[in-house]
């Protein structure tokens, strides 16, 4: 094999088919990974980051900004895009030319990886963590001749968090460095992040300027589905709605909202009686959807249970009752189901039986066990609340 | 024999001959044959046997699989000390001794399922194959993904494969937290009396008649059952003691119909045995010689290893172990009725406390700290001592003897806690040799 390869995947036989009906295009547009060209809803965000870059890289200095903000409200999608406007600038010359890298925590074995990676994608050399530590360490703190700019995303940051944090002590440290020229943007979920786990001297160096995605509200979300379907007409208006004041009352997930939409057109297609026409998505496919959706497993669990699973249920529930405590042994239990079982009228079960009713309602994480070595005396305990039981029960 | 083998799949013959190997189990090796099926035939993934010891789950299985000639590999998880060691012999049993050079140096499951399916088609089954392993609640506490995967290996390597698993614990003890696929469970009764009679009667002496013999096994049974069912003890107890059962025999005291007076014979001698059953306090050895010198010993007049309860110990021990053990034994609060000189009178019912009404001896000895030994230590000797450097290291050399256990870390250097670790009649022998009255020391003997 080549030693410098690219790496690819096969590739198609035939290409891909292009979307026929107006479905089939509002789910190809809905779909997370096509990112439109503009981001609406972001524009202050994005105004904000690019007059911080384009500052940075206009005087060759350096700094750090750190966003926040609760998954799917965009963070990435706009420091891309911010990313490809300066880009498309400097083509034009209104800026000077500059690099951009991104690394991700998330796709590293190991937190020093980090340094490797920032390597190769700088100069293509391939070196240890240690070595391509010191190698950076010497290109950013030493003047050279007309150097670019260099723009370094960090994606995830709290995975990069090791326990003497110098990972992340030297990310933030040198964009503080006179000849460093480096503007890194580091992206994570939790706000205070920088309070909650990095010491000092590293929070310090991150310096003050946050900035935090605030989660979508029903409006925003129906604007970007709206600008996502660019005049396709496959929903109505009311369930378009719909989905965007669910998921905004839930989390303001964008990608969750497209999801969703997607699904809705799924079922649309599934449902229709005529499959050449399906016809708009309405409220009922809307509905079914965040049903699958966001609906509790726990309580269709537990109403497709056994009569014994049930029963066992049950037991635990009149086992607490009886302690006044949220936590009983197996052999507990049992004397309540085999009372239970003749108040029934069934055969009451084995203890091997009830054990394996017990087990296999451990195994789906509607109790928790300990280990099954401690046979009659492992504790049991509800993984889900006493209402959801009690409602999946006696809604029969 | 009553029931006999019959399966479509084998030899008639060969049935006939495996069920002679297995008395008294032909009703399970029936049920297991038709579980296994013809041997083209998929049989299910996996089969779980338990039952208790010596009841024939091992020999049942591996009887079928030799004379049968089925493919088959048979491991212990005793000897399988890492999964590798498994793997290896798994792989060398089924596929020939090549294969297991493939695995790399600490193979995971991965490695295995993949060379298992490389080598399944170069050696194509027209047989199911057969994993069994032995002793299998040791597979619970190997890596935790390790017997999910073995339940439902045939799945996995896409391959007539069984796994057979033997316990003598029941399934509900294996079920990982996660859930796993369901083995097919069998149990193996014990052996009844009767069964115990034919299957030891089977083993006979040549030069003696085969009624002798099992109106013998009949007498070891009356004795015996009632405290050992095991087989294999049984078997080990008939085989040391027929001998003794013979003697007027062979000097021609009595006749073979007389069993009466063989059974008053052999009675008191197997009274005796049943103090070792199990124990192999006197080694079979040793209890063969002195059968042959009863004349001049008696029986249990040779000391069984666990009658050698006397260790010779340095004067200052004896009594660090008697200080101990009083400090173990007696409450806190009764060291100074017991050690210090003006105490006034006290009764023992003055002090008595509702939980000590059970005597101290029957909980076991309590944990004490350093000083409290130490003070005991004192007040039991009567010299004046110095607490030298020799003191100390006779605790902890006490520790190492085991005499003594120390409680909590080893690291401990300010205030470790001791328990004494012997019996009341060991410490009664010690403090004998120092001419020290320690029942009259103790709260328990008040």
């Amino acid at each position: 094999t080549p030693r410098h390869a690219t790496p690819s995947i096969p590739s198609r036989s035939l290409p891909a088919r292009q979307p026929g009906s107006a479905l089939e295009e509002a789910r190809a547009r809905l779909h997370v990974s096509s990112v439109p060209e503009s981001l609406p809803c972001r524009e202050q965000e994005f105004q904000d980051i690019y007059n911080f870059v384009e500052s940075k890289v206009m005087d060759g200095t350096g700094g750090c900004m750190y966003i926040s903000g609760v998954p799917g409200t965009g963070k990435t999608a706009t420091v891309h895009e911010v990313i490809r406007s300066l880009q498309r600038a400097s083509d034009a010359d209104d800026v000077p030319a500059f690099n951009f890298i991104e690394i991700n925590g998330m796709k590293m074995t190991d937190p020093h990886q980090a340094y490797v990676q920032i390597l190769q994608k700088l100069t293509g050399q391939k070196a240890t963590p240690d070595h391509a530590a010191a190698l950076l360490e010497k290109r950013f703190s030493h003047a050279g001749p007309k150097k670019e700019s260099t723009v370094l995303l960090v994606d995830e940051l709290d995975l990069l968090w090791t326990r003497k944090q110098n990972v992340m002590y030297n990310l933030f440290d040198w964009p503080t460095r006179r000849h460093g020229r480096l503007v890194v943007l580091t992206i994570a979920n939790t706000m205070d992040l920088p309070e909650r786990i990095m010491i000092n001297r590293v929070a310090s160096r991150l310096g003050l300027t946050r900035m935090s995605f605030q989660p979508y509200s029903f409006k925003q979300l129906q604007q970007i589905i709206m600008s996502r379907l660019n005049k396709v007409k496959a929903f109505e208006e009311d369930a378009l709605q719909l989905v965007s004041r669910k998921v905004a009352a839930l989390s303001g997930d964008a990608r969750r909202c497209l999801d969703i939409c997607r699904r809705a057109t799924e079922i649309c297609e599934h449902t229709s009686l005529d499959p050449g026409a399906p016809g708009l998505v309405g409220m009922s496919h809307v509905m079914q959807a965040l049903d699958e959706m966001f609906s509790s497993a726990y309580v269709t669990a537990i109403r497709c249970a056994s009569v014994q699973e049930q029963l066992f249920l049950r037991s635990v529930l009149m086992e607490f009752r009886r302690l006044g405590l949220e936590e009983a042994t197996f052999q507990q239990v049992l004397v309540q189901h085999q009372a239970l079982c003749r108040v029934e009228g069934l055969q009451p079960p084995s203890v091997s039986e009830a054990l394996a009713a017990c087990q296999r309602l451990g195994a789906c994480r509607l109790l928790l066990l300990e280990p099954s070595r401690l046979g009659v005396l492992q504790r049991v305990r509800l993984n889900v609340s006493q209402d959801d039981v009690l409602y999946a029960l006696k809604a029969e | 024999m009553t029931a006999s083998l019959q399966h479509p799949g084998y030899d008639p013959e060969r049935l006939l001959c495996v069920a002679e190997k297995m008395p008294c189990r032909v009703s399970q090796a029936g049920t297991l044959l038709s579980l296994m099926g013809e041997p083209a035939q998929y049989s299910y993934p996996s089969i779980f046997l338990y039952g208790h010891r010596s009841t024939g789950k091992s020999h049942v299985i591996n009887t079928l699989l030799m004379d049968l000639e089925l493919p088959h590999a048979t491991v212990s998880c005793v000897e399988c000390v890492s999964v590798g060691l498994m793997f290896e012999r798994v792989l060398l049993a089924l596929f020939g001794p090549d294969t297991s050079t493939l695995l790399p140096r600490s193979p995971s499951l991965s490695d295995f399922v993949r060379i298992y399916r490389q080598q399944a088609p170069l050696s194509p089954a027209n047989q199911t194959r057969y994993i069994v392993i032995e002793k299998a609640e040791l597979l619970r506490d190997m890596d935790s993904n390790l017997l999910p995967v073995l339940v439902r290996l045939q799945e996995l390597v896409d391959d007539n494969v069984t796994v057979i698993l033997l316990s003598e614990i029941v399934w509900d003890r294996f079920r990982p937290n996660t859930g796993c696929f369901e083995p097919l469970i069998l149990y193996f009764p014990d052996y009844s009396k009767g069964d115990l009679q034919q299957i030891l009667s089977q083993d006979i002496h040549p030069s003696y008649s085969p009624e002798l013999y099992s109106a013998f096994i009949n007498i070891l049974l009356g004795v015996f059952y009632s405290v050992c069912r095991d087989l294999r003890e049984l078997r080990h107890l008939a085989a040391l003691n027929f001998s003794k059962f013979c003697e007027p025999l062979k000097e021609g005291k009595v006749k073979e119909s007389d069993t009466h007076k063989l059974w008053r014979n052999i009675e008191p001698h197997l009274k005796k045995a049943m103090q070792t059953v199990y124990l192999r306090d006197v080694s079979s050895v040793q209890w063969e010689q002195q059968l042959q010198q009863t004349e001049e010993k008696e029986c249990a007049a040779l000391k069984g290893l666990s009658a050698h309860a006397h260790v010779e110990l340095p004067y200052y021990s004896k009594f660090l172990l008697i200080a101990a053990y009083l400090a173990s034994y007696n409450p806190a609060r009764t060291d100074r009725r017991f050690f210090l000189k003006h105490h006034g009178k006290i009764k023992k019912t003055n002090f008595l406390k509702k939980h000590e009404k059970t005597s101290n001896h029957l909980l076991g000895p309590k944990p004490f700290p350093l000083d409290r030994l130490l003070a005991i230590f004192y007040s039991v000797v009567d010299s004046r001592v110095a607490p030298s450097a020799s003191v100390f290291s006779q605790i902890s050399s006490l520790v190492t003897l085991q005499l003594l256990t120390q409680l909590g870390h080893d690291d401990q250097l300010d205030a470790p806690k001791y328990k004494c670790a012997v019996a009341l009649d060991f410490i009664r022998a010690i403090s004998r040799t120092v001419n020290f009255d320690i029942v009259k020391y103790l709260y328990d003997f008040l």
